[in-house]
């Protein structure tokens, strides 16, 4: 039985909560142990410092690069940020080394050395055909070919840091959002904390794939103070995925929260100024019973990011996430090299950190071991800045994206046309909700969830996810059975935490999933306004194209039932004004169920917006499982030859009854329903225009600044001649929507506006 | 610092002229003396030297649009610097419309901090602060009000919807205007050829005002292109000028006049024999020359008035009227009285070339105390001239032409010129106008007073 019933009894017996304890610099070995112990083989202890050496080189070309002093790229500008992690390079080459080549992580605007590392550790572990599918024209032996490929991230890295096609991102990303989907790496991320919720849908996903795979958001400290940054802890720590709620799959989610603590966040001090704790891994005692599993690590001592690393995924693989890891480490630079740091710290505490420099004690490290000699160290040095400097300099010379490509990349082609064998089974826990048609009709209500359950049915890649949307069946009753239908593991309810939902529906997007996310009010959309503006709308763009966000984002309106500002809002213009994302808003229960299914098969961040007027309308909708209406298709919902309503969501309500009130008249409204804001259709409104030469554009929204604005700016652009009036605008008033039914009546548009807004043209 | 370029009072009433051309381009350098631009006057197009060097680095005021006399037209400068922003002084200044949908926008700006307080009855956010109604704002001046709609609806239908009564707000013609109008013109029945169709689209021709003469009245190509040798055309400054000058003179001045004879056989005679010699005068210089030896014999012709006082001018400065295809000018000949008949030659014959090619300057464009106006060449019996504003008479000269004549009770046939002249009767009375041109006709006619001369 998927829903579960809960039976809280009061207890309010006397007792002291324990926090447990959480264990600091337990790693104390050397590498001559860890060798001894078979921990390490000679050769990954080599690989350690190559890789810490190819970080390091890499970002002091950065810093030189500034002054002109890199001379494999003489006469190169660089434009862009100065981000640079030198004397945090232990964490990256630890925290990579001790994860899986499949394994995926997020990374940081200060993300060089994760994004070097995860790179350069999965391609020492791919085989042939793998490493051949990276650099095609290289030949030679094995380790010559791996040699290349290593050559070739480097160079691939550097080219997204300078902006070119050849970049990771094709130049889109560039130093703060680079991405390498072939390896695992889900992303830089420019918003602080704006990596860790989408590493947790990740993390989601691996759980709901069962792939065995561990995610690792790697951040800051300072992005610990942030919402979203918390609100995923809570997430990855929710009982349901272990408790009895998981029936018989009881598995943490495996996700590592490495925090990266360096101390500073831009400035901001996390000991004794911005935070209230001396150690951030406490932070996993607020959210989970077992403290996550956390540690605190020495940052600067490779070796012991690396067993830390190891045994968190270890515990992630066994269903016992999520882990979250303090890794105390330093950064020599400041912020940018703008940053002349002695504002906020002394010359004294980078003196005592360099002391501890992770590459000068590991070298230390290997030559004591007799892994390597100090000649053979100095060799290994050359070798990788030979290699940095030729890959540089091709990155340096390599092509510009074409100015007439700045659009491109912006939106997916692709739709999920053909479901793979692997995600059409499907299984059916119980029943099926039982949606039964009067006389043909449905109510737009029941015309979601039709569309909802078809879609579930036809791809188990397709999840539902919100608050109340498991039992209770949403607020607004939309996905109310779906859980009897498909489970927990495919429809469940989320913390109330707007920001993680969006985003972790980003992070497991990004592994192939396809979440149908609830927002229930529209108004909570601005929750989560970075992982709608600047996650799901934009990874596919700064990712090159390499990341399909296919994903839908239900938003409910309730303006017009007297439920004041915060429950109100009819906000889809100000999506509509982020590149990237689709804004849909079906008016009709048709239209619901046709765009809906539309929606969920399309590769791009949806916005979806329902409205609560509309729930209990009523009429024909196809039974079709293949019933499908394109995006970006207005449609006619009345002819008429002498003014033209174009509209969307409610508004067409008001509009068709405007119509029927002037047909009194003698007069013959069109009314056309846009029915996507983006892609918008501006043929079949110009083709309405162009035949009557008159024009009111309507919707729910506040009026200024509104998407109307641009129809309108469209319409007298394209059709200037066809215009027989100025253009009329008929949208909520300009105010807060306010609870009073007076006065929300006087502040939603209505039929009588557009009558009027009709007379004073006709 | 970049120098302003003014635009330069040439003419003689000029307050607004318009620029005909750029002789430079942005960019190019300007030295002192350099022709910049042309601009049209009343009487000619003239050329505007530049009195600066530097670089013209901004046209302010582009060819084919007009500015006031002082207003800077343009800048020159220095390779790369910035002229500053100024706005063309435009005839027409143009007035935008207040904007402000049914609805509304937010205050463009708050100028009460207590809006929401004065407006606090509504419940509404103003939509500016100080509402313009789009009706109170003038277009701009002879912009017809009409839809765009309604507007292409003419175009399409290749009427002029100029005099279309609007129904629309404000009284914007619209489409169902046009529609009306169509009906109630007959436009169904109209036949027309597809080729005249388009050559009165492409002119912009009102065919609703084209008589079709092909077959049942079909119009046809030749209608439309009589149609558009018939349509109205601008006048020039130049015929405005003269327009406006001549018929303030014929209106404000009473005009009465006198015709003589002139035998001239003594002097086309005389004339022939100083050409057989190298010596190439005209009638005209013979005749200037007659006017500005009796001019000086009469100071009361040789004056001006304004109605109220009278002005005797003590220098003769012959106007000397001369025709060009595009109208008329009136080149002068000043302080005519101290040249000699040699010198009077080339000064007409320079004058005259000039004023034909219109490079005349302003300067030798005004000022005339009296004007001849000789049709001679024209084949003329008699005309009658208006005075040009400012003097008190006008030399209307006819053609010589051989006339039946009786001398001495025989009837000879004599080359006889009419000389009329125009009096101002204000400064004027008859028996002073009858010998004024007995003194011009007895110099004319007596060659003794040339033969010196010549």
């Amino acid at each position: 039985m998927p829903n579960h019933l809960n039976d809280l009894r009061p207890d309010f017996t006397k007792r002291k909560i324990s926090c447990g304890s959480i264990p600091a610099y337990r790693f104390e070995a050397t590498l001559a142990d860890e060798l001894a112990a078979r921990h390490i083989t000679k050769r990954e202890a080599v690989n350690l410092l190559e890789d810490m050496l190819i970080v390091r080189e890499f970002e002091e070309m950065i810093v030189k690069l500034r002054s002109g002093a890199y001379p494999a790229c003489a006469g190169f500008e660089y434009r862009g940020p100065t981000h640079v992690s030198i004397g945090q390079e232990a964490c990256s080459v630890g925290a990579c080394s001790g994860i899986a080549a499949e394994d995926y992580i997020t990374s940081t605007h200060r993300g060089h050395g994760d994004s070097v590392a995860k790179g350069c550790v999965a391609i020492r572990q791919m085989n042939a055909a793998a490493l051949r599918s990276r650099v095609p024209d290289a030949t030679g032996t094995p380790g010559e070919i791996c040699e290349a490929a290593l050559e070739d991230h480097i160079f691939r890295t550097a080219a997204e840091l300078f902006g070119k096609e050849d970049g990771y991102c094709k130049g889109r990303g560039g130093s703060m959002h680079i991405a390498d989907f072939s390896v695992g790496h889900l992303g830089a991320n420019a918003i602080v904390g704006g990596g860790v919720p989408i590493a947790t849908g990740a993390a989601w996903a691996c759980r709901y794939l069962r792939n065995g795979r561990v995610a690792v958001s790697f951040a800051g400290d300072g992005a610990y103070s942030n919402g979203v940054v918390l609100e995923s802890l809570n997430w990855a720590a929710q009982h349901q995925f272990t408790n009895m709620l998981a029936k018989g799959h009881s598995y943490g989610l495996p996700m590592i929260f490495a925090i990266q603590n360096n101390h500073y966040g831009m400035t901001g001090r996390a000991d004794n100024e911005v935070a209230g704790v001396e150690f951030l891994a406490r932070r996993a005692a607020g959210f989970d019973d077992r403290n996550m599993h956390a540690e605190v690590v020495n940052g600067m001592d490779v070796l012991a990011v690396r067993e830390a690393m190891q045994r968190a995924a270890a515990l992630c693989r066994e269903g016992r996430g999520p882990c979250l890891l303090e890794l105390s480490t330093y950064r020599y630079y400041g912020h940018s090299l703008s940053d002349p740091r002695n504002e906020y710290r002394t010359r004294e505490e980078e003196t005592a950190w360099k002391e501890v420099d992770p590459l000068e004690r590991y070298t230390r490290e290997i030559v004591a071991a007799r892994a390597l000699t100090r000649k053979g160290v100095e060799a290994l040095v050359e070798k990788v800045q030979a290699r940095n400097a030729r890959a540089a300099a091709r990155a340096a010379k390599a092509l510009e994206p074409k100015p007439a490509d700045v659009l491109k990349y912006l939106y997916s082609d692709l739709t999920s046309a053909v479901v793979p064998a692997e995600f059409q089974k499907v299984e059916i826990v119980r029943e099926k909700p039982a949606i039964t048609r009067t006389n043909g009709q449905l109510t737009y209500r029941d015309a979601l969830k039709e569309a909802l359950l078809e879609e579930m049915l036809r791809d188990n890649r397709v999840v539902v996810y919100g608050e109340d949307v498991a039992e209770y069946g949403g607020a607004f009753k939309v996905t109310k059975g779906l859980l009897e239908a498909f489970g927990r593991e495919r429809i469940f309810n989320s913390p109330i935490s707007e920001a993680a939902i969006c985003s972790t529906a980003v992070g497991s997007a990004m592994l192939g999933l396809r979440p149908v996310i609830e927002l229930m009010y529209m108004d909570f959309a601005l929750m989560s306004g970075d992982a709608i503006g600047n996650q799901a709308a934009k990874w596919h763009y700064m990712s090159g194209a390499k990341a399909e966000i296919a994903m839908v984002i239900r938003a409910s309106v309730g303006g017009g039932k007297g439920y004041g500002g915060q429950h109100s809002q009819t906000l889809e213009s100000v999506f509509a004004h982020i590149p990237g994302l689709y804004v849909v808003y079906p008016a009709t229960p048709r239209d619901a169920k046709g765009l809906l299914k539309t929606a969920i098969r399309d590769n791009n961040p949806i916005l979806f917006v329902e409205s609560q007027l509309l729930y209990m309308t009523k009429g024909e909708v196809p039974e079709d499982p293949e019933f499908t209406i394109p995006l970006g298709l207005a449609e006619v919902k009345r002819e008429g030859k002498d003014i033209s309503f174009v509209v969307w969501g409610p508004a067409l309500q008001d509009a068709l009854k405007a119509a029927d009130e002037l047909a009194g008249d003698g007069v013959e409204a069109e009314v056309v329903d846009l029915r996507s804001l983006i892609p918008l259709d501006m043929a079949t409104v110009l083709r309405s225009v162009r035949k009557t030469g008159k024009v009111v554009v309507g919707s729910q929204c506040v009026t200024t600044g509104s998407f109307m604005g641009e129809v309108i700016a469209n319409i007298q652009h394209d059709a200037f001649d066809a215009l027989d009036a100025p253009i009329q605008r008929v949208g909520a008033r300009d105010t807060i929507a306010p609870q009073s039914h007076v006065l929300e009546s006087a502040f939603l548009p209505n039929a009588a506006d557009f009558v009027a807004a009709a007379r004073a043209i006709l | 610092m970049a120098q302003p370029i003014l635009m330069p009072k040439l003419g003689q009433s000029d307050e607004v002229a318009p620029i005909v051309k750029w002789r430079k381009r942005i960019g190019e350098t300007v030295n002192k003396g350099d022709i910049l631009f042309e601009i049209e006057t009343e009487k000619a197009v003239l050329e505007v030297e530049s009195f600066f060097a530097g670089r013209l680095i901004k046209i302010v005021v582009p060819a084919g649009q007009a500015a006031p006399v002082n207003a800077t037209v343009a800048f020159l400068g220095k390779p790369g610097e910035k002229a500053p922003e100024v706005a063309a002084a435009a005839a027409h200044p143009v007035v935008e419309h207040g904007a402000g949908g049914r609805h509304g926008g937010r205050p463009s700006r708050v100028e009460n901090k207590d809006y929401a307080l004065s407006s606090g009855g509504s419940g509404s956010v103003p939509t500016v602060a100080a509402p313009l109604a789009a009706t109170a704002v003038p277009l701009k001046p002879g912009r017809l009000l009409i839809s765009p709609r309604a507007r292409a609806l003419a175009s399409a239908s290749c009427i002029d919807p100029a005099g279309i009564a609007g129904s629309g707000p404000d009284g914007r013609i619209v489409e169902k205007d046009v529609r009306a109008h169509l009906e109630a013109r007959g436009y169904d029945k109209l036949r027309i050829s597809p080729a005249a169709k388009a050559l009165a689209a492409q002119q912009k021709v009102d065919i609703l005002s084209v008589t079709g003469t092909g077959e049942g009245g079909r119009i046809m190509t030749e209608d439309i292109q009589r149609a558009l040798a018939e349509r109205p055309k601008p006048l020039t400054l130049m015929r405005q000028t003269i327009a406006r000058r001549l018929t303030q003179s014929v209106v404000t001045t009473p005009h009465f006049y006198v015709t003589v004879s002139v035998d001239m056989g003594d002097l086309l005679k005389l004339r022939q024999e100083a050409k057989a010699r190298g010596s190439d005068y005209s009638v005209t210089d013979f005749i200037l020359a007659a006017c500005i030896m009796a001019l000086q014999e009469a100071p009361e012709v040789n004056s001006s008035t304004d109605g109220q006082s009278v002005r005797w001018h003590a220098s003769v400065h012959l106007g000397l009227a001369t025709s060009r295809p595009d109208g008329l000018v009136v080149p002068v000949i000043r302080d005519a009285q101290k040249l000699t008949l040699a010198e009077l030659h080339q000064a007409a014959k320079a004058l005259a070339a000039r004023a034909r090619d219109g490079k005349l300057l302003p300067e030798e464009l005004s000022g005339s105390t009296f004007t001849v106006s000789n049709m001679g060449m024209l084949n003329v019996e008699n005309f009658t001239a208006i005075i040009n504003p400012g003097e008190s008479a006008i030399l209307a000269v006819s053609s010589t032409l051989p006339t039946p004549v009786a001398r001495d009770g025989n009837v000879v046939v004599r080359p006889i010129m009419k000389i009329t002249l125009a009096s101002d009767h204000r400064l004027v009375d008859g028996a002073m106008a009858a010998r004024f041109v007995n003194a011009i006709k007895t110099k004319l006619e007596d060659v003794s007073l040339w033969t010196r001369s010549i």
